[in-house]
């Protein structure tokens, strides 16, 4: 199986060649956003963080904005720094220079002000874009991909066929020797004994058992059972038992083969195959996680339709929710609702899935893409903002 | 004639995937073969009915694996639920 994707300096692949407007701090996203409305070509990475948190999560945040900025769908990337923020920017520059992309970094203390910020990263990333145009798709294998996954808004629907089909891609691209991500502590939470007992190591497993013990302690120190408001009276309804076959219905996005490694939020996978990441199940910090992973495109399920994307990466909305594709239809991209009505097998959907994420990896635009639905975004951190 | 759908080969129950009446038969697929299941009592799209014979204390399995397990007897084309069905999920703290 074959994509066509961007070279990179540093050897991996894109599905995507957008110039990165980055924030070092969420001060300076009012600069940033003006500069990519002006600038074709460029696309935002703004969020809250970057200051004033504990230092364990401004090291999670800088090590996610490096890697973000690695991220093969990025073909260069402007640093917007504010100049007292908490994480370095040098630093993130230079580590950020090591994938031999462009990368510049300009100061909105040094420039005096946001007007002038605004007119030097304009200056700067047009010149970007001009040197990213002349970038061209290339043939690649599917072993280069590297492919993210979550779901949202699900309803009844999604443990029978949206998340089913994306098990099936799962295998098929681990099978073709690709990379495919998959975490959301919140829906592992019930399958995790099981995912570990899949895992190639017992260290991997133990972490992915750790990951979810780790979320009840820190649920349990907020005052909150997460285990024990897990199933939901609309889930009962809905026909789900026990959380056991809730987490069951979500982790079969992962599909069945072994994983072979666990990484942190904001890191990268040292090898192919399936690697778990431990996500939160919301949005803005989910998506971000797989893109700093280095997730080229994604595959979000959704049962009432979820309408986010995410800046770095193209984002696929599929449901089995026949009402809902019809609802949200210019929202939603791909539609499975053919399991639930008996006209296609899960396998079927499956590769007809398969061969629409090799189209979007190969230049196909997602319908939050076309709809700029796909600015928001955040990064993870753990401790107290102060 | 209803729908229901099975997951995986191993596994005891199917779901509905239209509001199925008592006595109905909902219509399944295994792999390219189809076969179907009488109900019992009424099944809501979403939920679950039993294949074969699920004894008290034995695994009702869906996706392959173990999703809980059965409170009391269930049989043939009963609705499995919260009313017949333990949690098996424990944390491994």
């Amino acid at each position: 199986m074959k994509f066509m994707g961007y070279p990179r300096p540093d050897g991996k692949v894109g599905a995507r060649n957008h110039v990165g407007v980055m924030a070092t701090v969420g001060c300076v996203n009012e600069v940033v956003l003006p500069i990519c409305h002006q600038i074709k070509g460029t696309v935002p990475v703004t969020h809250q963080q970057g200051c004033l948190t504990v230092t364990s999560d401004l090291e999670l945040v800088q090590q996610t904005l490096i890697n973000l900025g690695k991220n093969p769908n990025l073909a260069a990337i402007l640093l917007v720094s504010l100049g007292c923020e908490s994480v370095f920017p040098n630093e993130i520059r230079d580590e950020i220079a090591r994938s031999k992309k462009p990368v510049e970094l300009i100061n909105m203390h040094q420039l005096g002000g946001s007007i002038k910020t605004i007119t030097t990263g304009c200056e700067i990333a047009e010149q970007m874009v001009l040197d990213a145009s002349e970038i061209h798709r290339q043939e690649f294998d599917a072993s280069e991909l590297i492919v993210g996954c979550k779901c949202g808004s699900s309803d009844a629907t999604s443990g029978l066929s949206s998340n089913l089909a994306v098990g099936e891609v799962a295998d098929m691209l681990v099978k073709e020797g690709g990379t495919f991500l998959f975490g959301e502590v919140c829906d592992i939470m019930g399958s995790e004994q099981i995912l570990a007992r899949r895992s190639v190591s017992k260290e991997t497993g133990q972490k992915v058992i750790d990951a979810v013990n780790r979320l009840i302690d820190m649920a349990e120190s907020a005052g909150a059972d997460v285990v024990g408001c897990q199933l939901t009276e609309g889930n009962k309804k809905g026909g789900i038992t026990t959380v056991a076959e809730k987490a069951i219905g979500a982790t079969t996005k992962a599909g069945s083969t072994a994983p072979q490694g666990f990484i942190n939020y904001g890191e990268t996978p040292s090898g192919k195959g399936l690697w778990i990441i431990p996500t939160p199940g919301r949005g803005f910090e989910n998506l971000t996680g797989l893109a700093a992973a280095g997730a080229v495109v994604h595959l979000f399920t959704t049962g009432l339709g979820a309408p986010e994307g995410h800046p770095v990466m193209p984002v696929i909305k599929l449901t089995g929710n026949i009402n809902t594709w019809n609802r949200l239809n210019t929202h939603m991209d791909f539609n499975v609702s053919s399991i639930i009505d008996g006209t296609e097998t899960i396998e079927e959907a499956g590769r007809r899935l398969f061969k629409e994420l090799l189209k979007v990896a190969s230049g196909k635009l997602t319908k939050a893409e076309v709809l700029r639905y796909d600015e928001s975004m955040n990064i993870l951190t753990y401790g107290p903002v102060i | 004639m209803g729908k229901a759908v099975l997951i995986n080969d191993k596994d005891n129950v199917v779901t509905a995937v239209s509001d199925l009446q008592k006595g109905e038969d909902a219509v399944y697929k295994v792999g390219s073969e189809t076969r179907h299941i009488k109900t019992s009592e009424a099944i809501p799209f979403g939920h679950k009915i039993t294949l074969a014979k699920i004894a008290k204390g034995s695994d009702i399995i869906k996706y392959g694996e173990t999703i809980g397990r059965a409170s009391k007897d269930i049989k043939p084309g009963q609705w499995v639920h919260i009313h017949n069905t333990d949690e098996t999920y424990a944390p491994s703290r």
